[in-house]
């Protein structure tokens, strides 16, 4: 943890030199999306320097892109791009949690 | 409205407090036993260890109603779709024909293990995809199957609580009529972790297997069902090659049959034994030791049913049908032509080979298949070997019952190990659903082992009550005329014996009650000469007494004149002292008066 943690200044999405996509699956203004909605703008600010593309999807709008992506959980971010892809459940409160799952750290 | 499906749901409140609508799981018995079906528009709760068959009771119960029409949705934590299909294939259940009509949609709901978890969530994803492919499909019927994998996510027993209620608030408000099933462990504390289930559920079902003594052994239990009356009573089931099937235990004993008219027992002393045969739909146990002839007994019947043109179904568990059927011939019993024109059946298993549930379901199957007047069970002693007694137990009163309801007779036979134990007779502890019980034994006299019959319980008609003897000759079977003589019951050389020696005892007797005669009237003799000697002393002494009654009456006139004499004062003080008192009645009265 340490160590992730002097990382995560200095490392970003710019030391990849690669295109990120988020896709973040919210369900309406539900609580928990609205603050995953959030904190995610918030990280993006401190940790997406480089190159990045979010999506934002509604699963009630849209149960379909839900089915296809396996979303039962929201809300849910999923790195799409670069392989592999990782999940994140929850409001994205727990940043060091979602940088490590981002491999952003 | 007047024309309610169970699909309704619970749209009706008319008719809510009248009957809960319920929707049927085409679950061959669990409509029995749940007085029609799950509650419709409300959610059951299926829960049990692992491989207790929840999966395919939820599987069933979606794919008999999407074969009606009834479209379902299948949501999977724990298997792969591609798994489940397989799985139900086996089952004969074709998935894919009815995933394509729009009838049947099968979700493999994976939870990514590797997914990261930051923050509070929860299953809206779920509910939007459920929602909107119910919505694009009409459905109606959902299962959520290991609903525990899905919960084990919050990894929070609060969280999980306040997840399962939405969700079940979720599927109330849509009005899905829902299955959750629900893994426990077999003995750990999941059960307690999720107790608010039972609570928060309508109807709750808890399925159980064990293994005892090598048999596998499935049973269900409703445990709850919300203002529905049930069945309260665990009830094996089988899963067999067509699905669940649930034997329901069921007190039955108000649908059964009549007893109905009389059939010979294809002899026709026996028939007299039994004042005209044995009843149809009656139980009848044919009970005694070892080589007694139980078989025979039983054969006996058949042969003579399957001549009047009757459908027999033998179940045999002691020997083979050639091994039957060539021990009956040399007894005279030619059970050949019945096998032959189809009008006997034989169907002959090891009770080791399966459970109790297994043997009950296939005996049903044929039964209703066959569709016999009769069923002859071989032997009741055997079905022990299906693992516990209890399960035999569970089998034999559960065949019985069936055929009681569908009116068929019921031959048992029951080997016992001896004739003192009533119980073991009469057949485990099932007295109350036999009607008749026949029970045979050796009887060894005079170095003679001879066949005795006798019917020790006949109901609903008159019977003999008393040994007879029995013999298996090589054209079928004999009842001799019962011999009742001082020593009991008599066969064979020894019957012969005790008549001559009963002659010369008649004998004997004549001449002692002849000596006895004379004793007494010597006897009598005496004492009447003894009666006479003491009268006449007793007279003598009435004659002395009344002299001296006379002597004293004599002396007490003298006094008494004497006396006389001497009383006149007395007599007229006693008048004087009269007199005032009725003067002082008189004044009383007056006082009472005023």
């Amino acid at each position: 943890m340490n160590r992730s943690d002097r990382k995560a200044k200095t490392k970003g999405t710019e030391a990849l030199g690669e295109t990120y996509i988020l896709r973040l699956f919210m369900a309406g203004d539900e609580p928990n999306s609205k603050q995953a909605r959030e904190n995610l703008e918030q990280l993006q600010k401190t940790h997406l320097k480089g190159p990045h593309k979010k999506e934002f999807v509604d699963v009630l709008e849209d149960f379909q892109i839900a089915l296809e992506n396996n979303v039962l959980i929201t809300p849910c971010l999923i790195l799409v791009y670069p392989l592999p892809k990782a999940t994140v459940f929850g409001n994205l409160s727990d940043t060091e949690k979602v940088l490590a799952a981002l491999r952003l750290t | 409205m007047a024309k309610r499906t169970p699909n309704e749901g619970t749209k009706i409140p008319a008719t809510k407090a009248r009957e809960l609508p319920k929707v049927a799981t085409g679950i061959t018995g669990l409509d029995d036993v749940l007085h029609g079906g799950f509650p419709a528009g409300r959610t059951t709760l299926v829960s049990g260890g692992p491989g207790t068959g929840k999966t395919i009771v939820g599987m069933e119960f979606l794919y008999r109603n999407a074969v009606n029409g009834e479209p379902g949705i299948f949501v999977t934590f724990e298997e792969r779709a591609e798994a489940l299909r397989k799985n139900t294939l086996s089952l004969g259940w074709d998935l894919a024909p009815l995933e394509k009509d729009g009838k049947f949609f099968l979700f493999g709901a994976h939870v990514d293990p590797q997914a990261a978890i930051s923050g509070d969530f929860n299953v809206k994803g779920l509910l939007a995809i459920v929602e909107g492919k119910a919505k694009s499909m009409g459905a109606r019927r959902i299962v959520i199957d290991a609903v525990d994998v899905l919960m084990r996510l919050f990894d929070n027993p609060a969280r999980e609580r306040n997840e399962l209620y939405a969700l079940h608030d979720w599927l109330n408000d849509h009005e899905m009529t829902a299955v959750l099933t629900l893994k426990t462990s077999a003995g750990g504390d999941t059960s307690s972790r999720y107790e608010f289930l039972d609570y928060m559920t309508d109807c709750v079902i808890q399925l159980d297997q064990r293994v005892v003594e090598q048999v596998l052994t499935r049973r269900m239990r409703v445990i709850k069902y919300r203002g529905s009356s049930y069945i309260h009573k665990e009830h094996p089931f089988i899963i067999a090659d067509n699905g669940v099937n649930i034997i329901p235990v069921s007190t039955v004993e108000l649908q059964h049959k009549a007893l109905g008219a009389k059939v010979s027992t294809g002899h026709p002393r026996l028939d007299t034994m039994l004042d005209g045969g044995y009843r149809r739909a009656s139980t009848i146990l044919i009970s005694g030791t070892g080589g007694t002839g139980k078989t025979t007994l039983a054969n006996t019947f058949v042969e003579a049913a399957c001549e009047r043109g009757e459908k027999v179904l033998y179940i045999n568990f002691e020997e083979s049908q050639e091994a039957m059927v060539s021990g009956m011939l040399s007894a005279g019993i030619d059970l050949r032509p019945a096998l032959r024109d189809g009008k006997l059946r034989l169907m002959t298993t090891v009770p080791e080979a399966m459970g109790a549930e297994e043997h009950l379901f296939q005996a049903v199957r044929v039964i209703e298949a066959f569709r016999p007047d009769h069923v002859v069970l071989e032997a009741m002693s055997s079905c022990n070997r299906m693992g516990t007694k209890q399960a035999a137990y569970e089998y034999l009163v559960r065949l019985v019952n069936t055929c009681k309801e569908k009116g068929l007779m019921m031959i048992l036979t029951n080997q016992t190990a001896g004739f003192k134990n009533e119980n073991e007779i009469t057949g485990m502890d099932m007295s109350s659903i036999i009607d008749t019980v026949i029970f045979v034994r050796f009887i060894d006299i005079g170095g003679e082992i001879n066949r005795m019959l006798m019917i020790l319980k006949s109901r609903g008609q008159k019977s003999v009550n008393q040994y007879r003897e029995f013999l298996i000759t090589d054209h079928g079977i004999d009842v001799r005329d019962v011999y009742v003589g001082v020593g009991g019951v008599l066969t064979g050389a020894a019957r012969q014996e005790q008549e001559a020696r009963e002659v010369l005892q008649a004998r004997r007797k004549r001449l002692e009650i002849e000596l006895r005669e004379q004793d007494i009237k010597q006897k009598r003799a005496v004492m009447e000469a003894e009666i006479a000697r003491s009268r006449a002393e007793l007279e003598t002494a009435e004659a002395e007494l009344k002299a001296l009654q006379l002597e004293e009456g004599l002396v007490q006139e003298g006094r008494d004149i004497r006396g006389r004499m001497r009383g006149e004062d007395a007599n007229s003080l006693r008048l004087k002292k009269r007199v005032p008192r009725r003067k002082g009645r008189g004044t009383g009265r007056k006082e009472g008066a005023k």
